[in-house]
């Protein structure tokens, strides 16, 4: 729809005159101007769907708010915390470290972000772009592993942890993840889609393999890398069973397993558990809106400019 | 060899004696050890009668056999593959239109797309939470139904609405996650060729079909081989939703859930949960030679 | 070009070979002997209770090294999700702590891979400290021995909803004593609010059998018997609670913690709870709290049900005297007491629970509630036995599941669910 919307503003200038008139000059990344009735039903269309899908996070940040004397379980359920207090995240931080499990969390999202963009960066490029004999095999390896059930496999993973003296550590936590093969494949096709002609050029310019892949197809990837950072940060900043099982030292612990200790062995409080799960997704969210741009740009652009 | 000049060919190996093997051995080594080397113990594990603590014995096929006399399985066959069928074409359609709708920068636009992402990062127990809680008999859902004359529908009781509501949570929870897949993928198309077709006064929804779906069809071939992967070994919005046990009686098991049941814990059965983790990668194998079957055939 | 692949293969082959993917017990050292010096290093693993009760551990932990010096405890917290998969992980990986806090059931399996060290071998001397029920809960049915400590207790009343009663025109402060009472007050309340107002927000577990007087497995341990007359009687009388929406309709997908809730939000009139769910009701709740009632378990036996929590020993552990006496330290008079007036939980050592602070009214729903219970406890009972696994729980739930539908006869779904477990009982060797 977009799409078709743009490029129906380049033919003729005549269509733009009457909207000028009314003085609504809203223009689209091209420079170019969009009508104000087709502006109203994006808007309208867009706050649907916001409202679809972060209603329900208003209701756990409004839970996470409430003062200790409101009742959360009342019937109609209230929306608005009556006496909004920030007091709840201070219990969290009171009752558990919530900083050191955070900065662990952090160190290990970030190593899984790296490993993950290299990692995923040079398989995916082989796959896609390199010739040599079992070329096949080695897509298929990647393909078989995506389609591994975890859930079958995690205590093997474990003794295989064990075996090498990486239990207890946050190596451990990174390790089996760090090059995932959804991203590799997700790389993969993205090379793939790569007009073939300008690493061509670059081929006959006498560039080697490791030069076409960094000054060329990479740049020209910026958009999937991206999906890939955010994924991998995501996947490692998530992850509950895998780390609880490596980790025993609760000093080594990450986020996810801290603010499980929220709920306690002899009472919930709804409050708390809120006030955790928005600590938890906020860096997320922040992670995302950073990162949204580069979704967004020109792969054939990058690639004249890189 | 496909090189365009086998002399350039040679010139770049001399340049650099590395092998193509060398960009993926990274990845084929991590993969090999910690998924691939632990699935094959996984595989002779589904040979045996192992269980969690008690190391096991070669028994052939029976787990297998077992498998097929074990009511349990075939309703977690059925409602794995039922899934795969209610929520893919979902999740292929739907994030693809909401790519286009967030795709023009208009005022505002980058709180829109972080705000749409926003389901895709909360944890799913929380997104579970927050589902049983609006789809609850007394919850939002049931009172604007009531309201509105339709009456208390039993979303959290009937096995059919269980298995519905969390067909609906994976669609919602999914719909970031491919949209910015899907926006990697349309940043590549030429809006050349879409100012082409408005010159030709093709429609909206004709440039659609004709011009983003072409450009996009790779990405949509991969986010169809993806979700339907992920929809198949399907486990935890309907754990959440339907509880534990699957729902009333069991009948919302699906086979990931099933292999969690029975494989985990102290008192596992190890060997029986593996004959059904080995059965949930050959579906998977075939749902995903499947769709590049298909892919394959739009091709030609 | 050759070259390099074949390194590669190589070198997987060395890193993949050495590695075993099946986690053995390791060498097991056999003896049960703990006699010897009190010393050295030892892990202590307890499961969720880092968060509310970090100072009474380090406290624990000093005394006791101050007491035996030459000991170094390390004292690690796993959080209340995922404890069993953790311990399952260690256990098949060789990386069990050396004195673990355990559930029954868990200590069932872990007992019987030989991993956990038998007390009345080891440590018979301490026997005499617990309270009888509390240390015959960990004894496993067909193995000789008793496989972890006692530690705290709970078990706790019935809580309802006044003004629910009130509305359906009952008094509300005759609340049920018996099954009968029970079941007819559940039938009334229903039909008073149109199906609005259930009673129950749970179907029957295997304590609930228990205490209606269902027996439960036979003499032996060898198999289980719950689908006789009495446990036939039971479900029947469910399912008529069930069809006259008295049992709430999303009770067989109910876990403890949405039944909870639909108490707090008065979907349910009943819910059974423990001195620890006042406080969260008043904190939650403000309006429930002020018409809570609350009466006692009902039961057809005498005797209410209640829950152990027990601390084992590592059977492999290089520290055994130490991993004893510690295990002893955590669970002796002195430390429950102490643990038992932090947090409204009751100690399984004998003679505790005639301490004044479980006996001496001071006017507080709180210490009536307290009060009641340890005076329960005396004779109160674990009814869910010690092999009842997950697996068996499901399969219990799940034909219960059935008869309440009505999709099976409660004869057939109960005679289905023993056939179930007994086949799991054979699997788990």
């Amino acid at each position: 729809m977009s799409i078709a919307e743009k490029s129906r503003e380049t033919v003729p200038a005549a269509v733009d005159v009457p909207r000028r008139r009314r003085g609504k000059r809203v223009t689209d990344e091209h420079g170019k101007h969009v009508r104000v009735w087709e502006l109203a039903l994006r808007y309208l269309l867009l706050l649907a769907v916001l409202a679809l899908t972060v209603g329900p996070f208003l209701w756990q940040l409004s839970t996470s708010l409430k003062g200790p004397t409101e009742d959360i379980f009342s019937s109609p359920p209230k929306f608005l915390p009556g006496e909004p207090t920030l007091h709840n995240y201070d219990r969290v931080a009171q009752t558990i470290p919530v900083w050191d499990y955070a900065f662990n969390s952090l160190k290990v999202a970030t190593a899984n972000v790296v490993t993950n963009c290299v990692g995923a960066a040079l398989a995916g490029y082989a796959l896609a772009r390199l010739r040599y004999r079992g070329r096949k095999v080695a897509t298929l390896v990647f393909i078989l592993a995506m389609l591994v059930p975890v859930e079958g496999i995690i205590i093997a993973q474990f003794t295989t942890m064990r075996e090498l003296g990486l239990n207890n550590t946050l190596i451990g936590v990174v390790l089996p993840g760090c090059i995932g093969a959804m991203n590799v494949l997700l790389m993969r096709n993205a090379f793939l889609n790569l007009p073939y002609e300008i690493e061509e050029a670059a081929f006959v310019d006498g560039a080697n393999t490791w030069q076409r892949f960094l000054r060329i197809a990479l740049p020209s990837v910026k958009g999937t890398l991206a999906v890939v950072a955010i994924f991998a940060f995501m996947g490692a900043w998530d992850d509950f069973l895998w780390p609880l099982i490596v980790l025993s030292d609760p000093d080594k612990f990450t986020l996810t397993i801290g603010l499980n200790y929220l709920h306690g062995t002899f009472a919930n409080d709804e409050r708390l558990v809120a006030a955790g799960t928005i600590i938890a997704v906020a860096p997320l969210i922040a992670l995302f809106a950073c990162l949204q741009r580069y979704f967004f740009r020109g792969v054939g652009e990058g690639a004249v400019k890189g | 060899m496909t090189s365009p000049s086998s002399t350039t060919a040679a010139r770049v190996r001399r340049q650099l004696p590395t092998s193509p093997w060398l960009f993926a051995a990274p990845g084929l080594l991590v993969v090999g050890i910690f998924i691939l080397y632990p699935f094959v113990s996984t595989v002779v594990n589904a040979f045996t009668d192992r269980r969690t603590l008690i190391p096991g014995e070669f028994v052939g096929l029976a787990n297998f056999r077992e498998l097929l006399h074990d009511e349990m399985f075939w309703i977690g066959l059925r409602n794995s593959t039922l899934y795969v069928v209610g929520v893919v074409p979902a999740l292929v359609l739907l994030p693809l239109l909401l790519a286009l709708l967030v795709q023009k920068n208009i005022p505002g636009i980058a709180f829109f797309r972080s705000a749409f992402y926003t389901p895709v990062v909360a944890s799913i127990v929380v997104v579970g939470l927050i589902w049983v809680w609006l789809l609850d008999e007394r919850g939002l859902v049931n009172s604007l139904l009531e309201a509105i004359g339709v009456g208390r529908v039993g979303f959290l009781s009937d096995q059919w609405l269980l298995l519905g509501s969390a067909m609906a949570v994976t669609v919602w929870k999914g719909l970031g996650y491919y949209m910015i897949i899907y926006l990697a993928a349309l940043a590549n198309v030429p809006r050349e060729l879409h100012e082409a077709a408005a010159v030709d006064g093709a429609g909206a929804v004709r440039r659609f079909l004709t011009v983003t779906v072409p450009a996009v069809r790779s990405t949509m071939v991969l986010v169809g081989a993806l979700s339907s992967v992920a929809a198949f070994k399907v486990f935890s919005e309907v754990y959440l939703m339907a509880g534990p046990d699957g729902g009333p009686a069991g009948e919302d098991t699906t086979l990931v859930m099933l292999v969690q049941r029975t494989g985990t814990g102290l008192t596992g059965r190890v060997g029986y949960a593996s004959a059904i983790s080995v059965v949930v990668f050959v579906v998977t194998v075939a749902l995903m030679l499947l769709v590049l079957r298909a892919d394959r055939k739009e091709d030609a | 070009m050759r070259m390099p692949r074949r390194a590669l293969a190589a070198a997987v082959v060395a890193l993949v070979l050495p590695l075993s993917a099946c986690g053995s017990g390791g060498d097991d050292s056999g003896s049960t002997d703990a006699s010897g010096k009190v010393e050295g290093d030892i892990t202590f693993q307890t499961w969720n209770l880092r968060a509310n009760f970090k100072p009474y551990f380090e406290g624990l932990v000093a005394d006791f090294e101050k007491k035996y010096p030459g000991t170094n405890v390390k004292w690690v917290d796993q959080p209340a999700e995922g404890y069993a998969d953790k311990i399952s992980a260690d256990a098949a990986g060789g990386t069990l702590p050396d004195v673990v806090n355990v559930s029954p059931d868990l200590v069932a399996p872990l007992a019987k891979a030989g991993l956990a060290l038998d007390l009345d071998k080891a440590a018979a001397k301490y026997k005499k400290e617990y309270l009888p029920g509390a240390w015959a809960s960990h004894e496993i049915p067909g193995t000789e021995g008793t496989y972890a400590f006692p530690w705290y207790l709970n078990t706790g009343p019935l809580f309802y909803n006044k003004s629910l009663f009130k509305e359906a025109g009952l008094d509300a402060s005759k609340p049920p004593k018996t099954y009968d009472e029970l079941f007819d007050n559940a039938l009334e309340l229903a039909d008073k609010s149109d199906g609005k107002v259930a009673t129950l927000a749970n179907v029957p577990t295997i304590e609930d059998f228990g205490r209606y007087g269902v027996e439960l497995m036979n003499k032996e341990g060898t198999g289980f018997a719950f689908n006789d007359a009495k446990g036939v009687e039971l479900l029947t009388r469910y399912k008529e609670l069930y069809d006259a929406k008295a049992l709430d309709s999303q009770a067989l997908t109910a876990t403890p913690e949405s039944s909870g809730k639909k108490f707090l939000t008065g979907a349910v009139a009943m819910n059974p709870g423990s001195a620890l769910d006042l406080g969260n009701f008043k904190k939650q709740a403000p309006n429930l709290y002020k018409n809570i009632g609350i009466t006692d378990q009902i039961t057809s036996t005498g005797k209410v049900n209640m829950y152990v929590m027990g601390v084992m020993v590592n059977a492999q552990t290089k520290r055994k005297p130490a991993a004893v006496a510690f295990a002893h330290f955590v669970t002796d008079a002195q430390n429950q007491m102490s643990f038992a007036k932090k947090v409204a939980i009751f100690p399984s050592t004998a003679g505790s629970l005639d301490d004044p602070y479980f006996t001496k009214e001071d006017g507080t729903d709180e210490t009536r509630v307290r009060i009641a219970a340890a005076k329960s406890l005396k004779n109160a009972v674990n009814y869910t036995p010690v092999l009842f696994s997950e697996q068996m729980k499901t399969e219990l739930r799940n034909s219960v599941a059935k008869a309440l539908q009505g999709k099976v006869s409660p004869e057939e779904a109960l005679d289905n669910a023993v056939k179930a477990c007994d086949r799991l009982l054979q699997q788990q060797g």
